[in-house]
């Protein structure tokens, strides 16, 4: 395994038991200032779940939803966060296939990120639908009638490719949490180690337990890799499988992963560089991750930009009518601001990280990071709505108006997602404790034995 | 052509001679019906027919009524009937709504009170008889809408036995100066029949009888045979007009001249035709002709008019030559000044070109005729203003609305010491009644109706009264009411002396013993009755009494319409084709259907030039107020490029002002209360014009004021689902040259397109694929499928807001497609509703089978399984997918209008276009029983049936005799999106044009905009 | 054997750990379990050399294939049920289901996996092993010995001679 690049230690001198303290420490009691945010957060999400009590009870009309825009915020929202769960696995595993080792330190924050985004997304089907209480008629269940699913259904496939990702990823992230919960337990004492305990399912990191494990993890990161790509192409057919135009396309599956991952590092980032700063991590997440991190987001950008070219060219080279009044109509009419503002947000902002010193500078990244995911957020909006605004029949041509329902809901959604994020936060290891140590110089006493570790 | 359908009419055969013996009185809506001791002519579940006439206007169209378990549920046309040949226009559809409006007065009302009926009808009879004693009969006076059957004698009679005022029969749409016109031309006091389905060149100096003219809906089923492409040939059809309205958006050629000018064209036209020689006819007339001819000047009118006067010279000989010719005017937007010259210089062109006779019958004469005019009504209101009046007694009529406030009848109605009024709902006539008499529908009672010499419609109830909250109505029949009163004014008794009958019915059954003689019915009376209540009356062609042209015609004056006052915009006061006169305002159905040419649902609008509100800044929906010598109104403006620049166009028929169930404001989150407040927006045109009575007509002039515009910096945007008119060259609507047309026709249809390699397998239909064809050369655009399909399908209204946001609910919608020059486009009408695409976009994608493809080729939708993703709604191309946003529902009593047959649909789920799913079920049930398979005529979808012109037909694409078979081939069928390549179940046929509009061909969808 | 004692040396060094287990298997001691905070490849290959290979990736295996094989069943089976023609496709068309197909694969195949951890690797562990010592998720290194009582004395020797920090039995 000499192969393997160097551990990032060489930047920080961190010692194991410094990795365990450092941790250790961000779970405890928090202060004042963190149950003020969690009011706030909570307050929020009060009133996201009453503006969804009231959609139930009066109807989806509640919702600015019209003919021809049946579909408006919510699933741009959903897909949104779909997105944002890409980071989390495709760190967790595609890069710990391909032996990216500075992963480590970012990793189990993106998981986290990853676990609750998906579970905020998934509430979304459930929002949009206009019978919400039969929502559960989209699940394959044994019933009297044989009344089973339309498997040629995109939604429906979005049914299992969801909750199959959703389950993945959260087994995912537990397999990854129990060495670290068993280091909590041994470090803690009283109720709190009674139930990092029974978490930690007694591991002991015995030879036994630690080969079955890696092999696991191993598959585990292999069987999640295919399900990451495969996860934003299947939502994407829900829209290449329509007939809209701007939406029948095949460009969608590889385009919709691509932002994907894009919206999901700039989540990473937005959420990273407080943590960083508030449990002063330092020595783990270093100028060296937010550069690795910076340049990702860097090159997806640019084959976004690339996507976004194409899916102009092709509506143009077409010829086809619909296609070419589609996009002119994005671009000029009602909708404009969201399209211009798309490509501002997309394509000409992450430009600046071609300089290494904007790719080290937080506050870049930070600004950088957060119009990313505004744009993203505009990009699927300029999917669905303005798409459906003026697609093939100018007789129901029309312009879509949230309303007070709905925009409380999608707020709402932010709301459930930082809840869980900061709950998490403060009772698990938000860094990894064995994977850092694991790329930490292992503690060696004759170092001269070994010309470096490996 | 059109079929009957058989069903109906093997039900009305079963059911009616029974109904006539019961009283036609059904158990009334919520009684529960046992179902040991079924009621009589009631078998729970199966519909009883009873064909009875419409009253929703003087046309007097005759109608089946189908009666479900004690309620009537669904109008359709009688095929029998001469008038409307089995077609209904949207007014006869929301007769219903009529029928079953929550307003409708539960009971008697004194001094806006409720009391007992005898209390209520004391206060009258006490008055009646105290001056027929008094010898003062003469202070006694009755306005009722035009009442040419026995009704009408019986109100005749009430009123010589009181030695009341003669009746005033008050018809708001009088058309006084056709008749005018008459008498000056023929010597005749007399609405004659046009003939337009026998012309085969028709120019129509502002008539518009596709809407309001006159026996419209008949005009329009003539318009369709005489217009219609039909083996290579085509009737040619000319219409002037300021405004674009319906009837001339139909038009081959639409002249938008002046206001007040038809008269110089009429006359200009002559002029080109006498001096030419065209002329036939003889000697005497040929005199008159050139006399009349002498006041013509094509280059004056011209000028005046803004027709060039190549047009007006090519107009003339074509109309000429043809030989086949009418002309016809006279509609109510173009009564001015010089109504009268107008139309006897119509007259004379008719003469000329020897339609008089053969075109222009009075042999069958149309009732409107025998209207009072308008003057008769100006009298009465100055003898109430002289006090001479001390009863005024209202049938069922609605003057405070319909005539201008300057005609000053509300204040002479002040000085009347007893007014009563005799309705069925609230007005504002009512409201200022001191007793008010409730009356039962028309679609409750007996009676009779002359809708045209010859043709005796017979009115039958076609249920009990309707009962609001648990209780039937307190009403009666007007014939009851006169009778009942007559008797106790008079003193005299049931059973004996000039008002012996007990009830109207016996009246009417001994009126149609003359009947019965008249039309020389050899049988017993008894069958001769049943045959009538089943066939709806009887008819017979009474012969056309020859005509001849007065000299006095001659000197018939040319002249433009005087306008009063110095606006700048000369103010077009039109029938809507939705309200008429207002009569139909307060029905969510009518509100809710949009205007054919301006798309605009709800509310009231004023149509303003473009060129005028481009210089003022005014967007549509910016307030605007209007001015005229005599009062101003406030209106949302519609800006379009399709009036006259000198013209601003109101609708007539909206700001009614009375409380009402839908005149209260409500919570706009739920679906009929966001209905509520309609009733009293929009705006009522008539205050703005002058109450002056026409002295040469003796009508009451529409055109006679010019108005100022000013914007008033509100705004109330209006609700139009059509987002725009222009198709994008998208080839939704398409057309085809006459040329063309013709040739195709002889060399059979262009290769199909829509058979493209498919990699899908091919479906299997094992016995039916039911199909439609729809015709769009033959559409008018009337909206009736509109209102037939809401009736029939329990398609919930969902008020203005809604409607603004495209949430227009009506499975149905006819489109107003236009191309060519904006200010004379080709207008096309396209009925769009589902496709039934045989590789539907929308089944796939819904995830739990609620849409699939059903073995009968139809686009099934399965409410109770649907959940409500709205994805097929995305996904269809056509948008014909309606989403229940809110859970809709029906302000009772309109909810006993429910056809029982189809699902109410509940909150979050999608419908659509079933075609009438639940008729393709019973007809083949029935074919079951006969032992074969559906055939032609076995039924029709309701769009289909109230089709007047049959421009949809519905079938088994299977069979292929079907006619909707042959259509499907039809050298201009073609399918909407077809490159789609979703091979929809309906084929369109094309629009024939005369000439490829401006603005070029129909290019293919990929088109070079971008 | 009947291991009837348990010798237990806490390191501080991976090298030093090598050193021990080397040496202890050199001695014959081969009933020995290492605790470490973190896998370490040096110690790894040092036990891999006379394992077996983890059985984890049969339990994937199976459980993936189980995925396809329902994936493929569920979907034709139930569109066979109504034989529902939507869009002119033909009740059962492959295309689609595959990805029904491919979703339950990773699922099962997953879920497998992370059953197969828990059960070779005998999780969850109700009672601590005896010679568990909390620092082994800090950053110390144990190697347990099991040996019989006869040999404790040669098994202490031998570790601190590897390097041991503490040796306790």
């Amino acid at each position: 395994m000499s192969t393997l690049p160097a551990p990032l230690s060489t930047t920080s001198q961190a010692t194991w038991a410094d990795v365990n303290r450092d941790v250790i420490r961000t779970v405890s009691m928090p202060g004042d200032r963190y149950f003020a945010w969690m009011c706030l957060v909570a307050l929020t999400l009060a009133c996201g779940v009453a503006a969804w009590a009231w959609q139930i009870w009066v109807g989806i009309g509640a919702a600015g939803k019209r003919t021809p825009q049946m579909w408006a915020m919510y699933i741009t929202t959903f897909v949104f966060w779909i997105g944002i769960g890409h980071a989390g696995t495709l760190i967790s595993a595609v890069l710990y296939l391909f032996r990216a080792r500075w992963r480590t330190a970012i990793y189990r924050g993106a998981e986290a990120m990853t676990v609750f985004a998906v579970m905020t997304a998934g509430l979304f089907p459930l929002i949009h639908a206009g019978r919400m209480w039969f929502a559960y008629w989209l699940m394959p269940y044994p019933n009297q009638r044989y009344l089973w699913p339309n498997f040629k259904s995109p939604l429906v496939w979005d049914v299992f490719a969801i909750s199959t990702y959703l389950t993945i990823s959260v087994v995912f992230f537990i397999v990854g949490l129990v060495p670290d919960v068993a280091a909590l337990r041994d470090s803690s004492t009283g109720i709190k180690r009674k139930i990092y305990a029974v978490i930690a399912l007694g591991w002991e990191g015995s030879d036994q337990q630690w080969r079955h494990y890696r092999r696991a993890y191993g598959l585990l990161a292999a069987l999640a890799t295919p399900l990451v790509l495969s996860v934003h192409s299947v939502v994407s057919f829900d829209f290449a499988m329509a007939l809209v135009p701007g939406w029948h396309s095949t460009l969608f599956a590889p385009f919709f992963v691509d932002g994907a991952i894009f919206s999901g590092f700039a989540m990473v980032l937005v959420l990273m560089l407080p943590m960083r700063y508030l449990f002063d991590w330092y020595a783990y997440i270093t100028d060296r991750h937010l550069d690795a991190m910076a340049k990702l987001t860097l090159v997806t950008s640019l084959v976004l930009s690339y996507f976004y070219i194409c899916e102009v060219f092709t509506a143009w080279y077409s010829g086809e009518h619909f296609e070419r009044a589609s996009v002119f109509a994005k671009a000029t009419k009602e909708y404009a601001w969201a399209y211009w503002g798309m490509y501002f947000c997309n394509c000409l902002v992450p430009l600046v990280l071609l300089s290494r010193k904007a790719r080290v500078n937080t506050v870049i990244l930070y600004v950088v990071s957060i119009l990313v995911l505004i744009g993203m957020w505009l990009e699927r909006f300029n999917i669905i709505v303005p798409g459906l605004g003026h697609d093939f029949y100018p007789y129901t041509w029309g312009t879509y108006y949230p309303t007070v329902t709905d925009s409380t809901i999608i707020v709402g959604s932010f709301a459930w997602f930082f809840i869980l994020f900061l709950g998490f936060i403060r009772v698990m290891p938000s860094l990894s404790i064995v994977e850092v140590k694991e790329v930490l110089p292992h503690p060696l006493k004759h170092a001269a034995s070994h010309g470096g570790h490996h | 052509m059109s079929v009957m359908d058989r069903r109906s009419f093997f039900k009305i055969v079963a059911t009616t001679g029974a109904a006539a013996a019961a009283g036609g009185c059904g158990p009334s809506a919520e009684q529960f019906i046992p179902y040991v001791i079924p009621p009589d002519n009631i078998v729970p579940g199966i519909p009883a027919y009873f064909s009875t006439v419409c009253r929703e206007c003087p046309s007097g169209c005759g109608l089946i009524a189908k009666n479900r378990d004690g309620r009537v549920i669904k109008l359709e046309g009688n095929p029998d009937h001469p008038t409307n040949t089995g077609g209904l226009c949207i007014r006869a559809h929301a007769a219903l709504q009529g029928l079953y409006h929550p307003d409708r007065f539960r009971g008697p009302l004194a001094g806006g009170k409720p009391v007992t009926w005898d209390e209520a009808e004391k206060q009258l009879t006490d008055k009646l008889g105290a001056l027929a004693k008094a010898r003062q009969g003469a202070r006694i006076a009755v306005v009722s809408g035009l009442e040419t059957g026995s009704l009408g004698r019986l109100m005749d009679e009430w009123t010589r036995l009181l030695g009341a005022r003669p009746r005033i029969a008050y018809e708001p749409l009088g058309y006084e100066a056709i008749r005018a016109a008459n008498r000056v031309s023929f010597g005749r006091d007399a609405i004659p029949d046009y003939a337009i389905g026998d012309a085969t060149y028709l120019v129509s100096f502002g008539a518009d009888f596709l809407e309001t003219w006159l026996n419209c809906e008949g005009y329009t089923a003539d318009f369709a045979r005489m217009h219609a492409f039909y083996q290579g040939k085509q009737g040619t059809f000319v219409h002037v007009e300021p405004r674009l309205s319906l009837t001339a958006a139909n038009a081959d050629q639409w002249l938008r001249n002046a206001p007040g000018t038809e008269g110089l064209l009429a006359l200009a036209m002559l002029r080109v035709i006498v001096d030419e020689g065209l002329q036939v006819g003889g000697a005497a007339d040929l005199n008159t002709l050139r006399a009349a001819a002498r006041a013509g000047d094509v280059e004056g009118a011209a000028s005046a008019s803004g027709v060039p006067a190549e047009t007006i010279k090519k107009v003339a000989r074509d109309l000429a030559k043809s030989r086949g010719g009418l002309v016809i005017g006279g509609g109510m937007a173009s009564t001015g000044s010089t109504v009268t010259d107008t139309l006897v210089a119509v007259n004379l062109l008719n003469a000329a070109i020897g339609a008089v006779g053969t075109r222009v019958r009075f042999g069958s004469a149309l009732p409107l005729g025998k209207a009072s005019p308008y003057s008769d009504v100006a009298a009465l209101t100055q003898a109430m203003a002289g006090g001479q009046i001390d009863v005024l007694v209202l049938v069922d009529v609605n003057p405070v609305y319909a005539l201008p406030p300057k005609a000053g009848f509300v204040d002479a109605l002040a000085k009347v010491p007893l007014v009563v009024a005799l309705a069925g709902r609230p007005s504002e006539t009512t409201a200022r009644a001191h007793v008010v008499l409730p009356l039962l529908h028309s679609l409750e009672s007996w009676g009779d109706y002359v809708s045209e010499e010859g043709v005796l419609g017979l009115m039958q109830p076609t249920m009990g009264p309707v009962q609001v909250e648990g209780k039937a109505v307190v009403a009666l029949s007007t014939g009851d009411v006169f009778l009942r009163s007559g008797r106790k004014a008079l003193g005299l008794e049931e059973g004996k002396g000039p008002l012996k009958w007990p009830t109207f019915a016996d009246y009417l059954k001994d009126e149609w013993q003359r009947v019965a003689r008249d039309y020389g019915s050899s049988a017993p009376f008894g069958e001769f009755w049943e045959g009538a209540l089943r066939r709806g009356g009887v008819w017979r062609q009474p012969a056309s009494p020859a005509v001849v042209l007065r000299p006095e015609a001659g000197r018939v004056q040319a002249g433009a319409a005087k306008l009063q006052g110095d606006g700048t915009h000369a103010l077009l006061v039109y029938p809507s084709s939705r309200f008429y006169d207002g009569r139909g305002a307060d029905r969510p159905w009518l509100q809710e259907v949009p205007d054919s040419v301006t798309q605009v649902a709800w509310d009231s609008w004023a149509e303003i030039p473009t060129e005028t509100a481009t210089k003022m800044g005014l967007k549509r929906g910016d307030l605007v107020k209007l001015t005229s010598p005599h009062g101003s109104i406030e209106l949302p403006a519609y800006p379009t490029d399709l009036v006259h620049p000198g013209v601003v166009a109101v609708a007539m028929g909206q700001g009614h002002k009375f409380p009402g169930v839908f005149a209260n404001e409500g919570n706009a989150a739920t679906g009929t209360s966001s209905q509520a407040g309609y009733l009293n927006v929009g705006a009522n045109p008539m205050e703005l014009l002058p109450g002056a009575v026409d002295p040469a007509s003796g009508g009451l002039p529409h055109l006679a004021v010019k108005v100022t515009i000013a914007a008033t910096g509100g705004r109330r945007p209006l609700a139009v689902p059509q987002a725009q008119f222009n198709q994008d060259e998208r080839e939704i609507a398409q057309w085809v040259e006459l040329g063309s047309a013709r040739e195709t026709e002889l060399r059979g249809r262009p290769p199909e397109h829509a058979n493209r390699p498919s990699m899908y397998p091919p479906v299997k239909y094992p016995e039916y694929r039911w199909g439609m064809s729809v015709d769009v050369d033959r559409c008018t655009g009337c909206q009736a499928c509109v209102l037939a399909c809401q009736s029939e399908n329990n398609v919930p209204t969902v008020g203005k807001a809604q409607v603004a946001y495209g949430r227009i609910q009506h499975w149905l919608r006819v489109e107003r497609w236009q191309e060519g020059a904006a200010t004379q486009p080709v207008n096309m009408f396209l009925p769009m509703f589902c496709q039934h695409c045989e590789v539907a976009p929308c089944e796939p994608v819904c995830p739990v089978y609620a849409a699939y493809h059903t073995k009968e080729g139809l686009n099934g939708q399965v409410y109770n399984r649907c959940v409500g993703t709205r994805y097929c709604g995305n996904n269809c191309p056509y948008h014909v997918r309606k989403f229940n946003w809110f859970n809709y529902t029906w302000t009772a009593p309109l909810d006993l209008q429910l056809n029982p047959d189809v699902t109410v649909r509940q909150l979050g789920v999608m419908e659509k276009c079933t075609m009438c799913v639940q008729r393709t079920v019973a007809a083949k049930d029935m074919a079951r029983e006969a032992g074969r398979t559906v055939k032609d005529g076995d039924m029709q979808t309701a769009c289909q049936q109230t089709c007047p012109t049959q421009a949809i037909t519905f079938g088994n694409l299977k069979d292929g005799g079907a006619l909707v078979s042959k259509l499907s081939l039809s050298s201009r069928g073609y399918h909407v999106l077809e490159d789609l390549g979703t091979t929809p179940g309906v084929t369109y046929l094309k629009k024939v044009v005369r000439s490829e509009p401006a603005g070029g061909h129909d290019k293919p969808a990929e088109g070079h905009k971008a | 054997m009947a291991a009837s004692a348990n010798v237990l040396g806490v390191f501080a060094h991976v090298d030093t750990t090598v050193q021990a287990i080397r040496d202890l298997r050199a001695q014959g001691f081969s009933d020995l379990t290492v605790y470490t905070p973190v896998p370490v490849e040096e110690i790894e290959h040092e036990i891999e050399k006379v394992r077996p290979l983890s059985a984890v990736r049969l339990f994937t295996l199976v459980g993936a294939l189980t995925g396809t094989a329902t994936g493929f069943f569920l979907t034709i089976w139930s569109s066979l049920k109504w034989e529902l023609v939507t869009g002119g496709k033909a009740p059962v068309s492959i295309p689609p289901f595959v990805i029904i197909a491919f979703e339950l694969t990773i699922l099962l195949g997953g879920l497998a996996s992370a059953l197969a951890a828990l059960i070779l690797g005998r999780l969850p562990k109700l009672t601590p092993s005896p010679t568990y010592d909390p620092r082994f998720t800090l950053d110390r290194f144990g190697v347990a010995v099991a040996c019989a009582p006869d040999k404790v004395d040669s098994v202490q020797s031998v570790l601190s001679a590897a390097g041991a920090e503490e040796v306790r039995r």
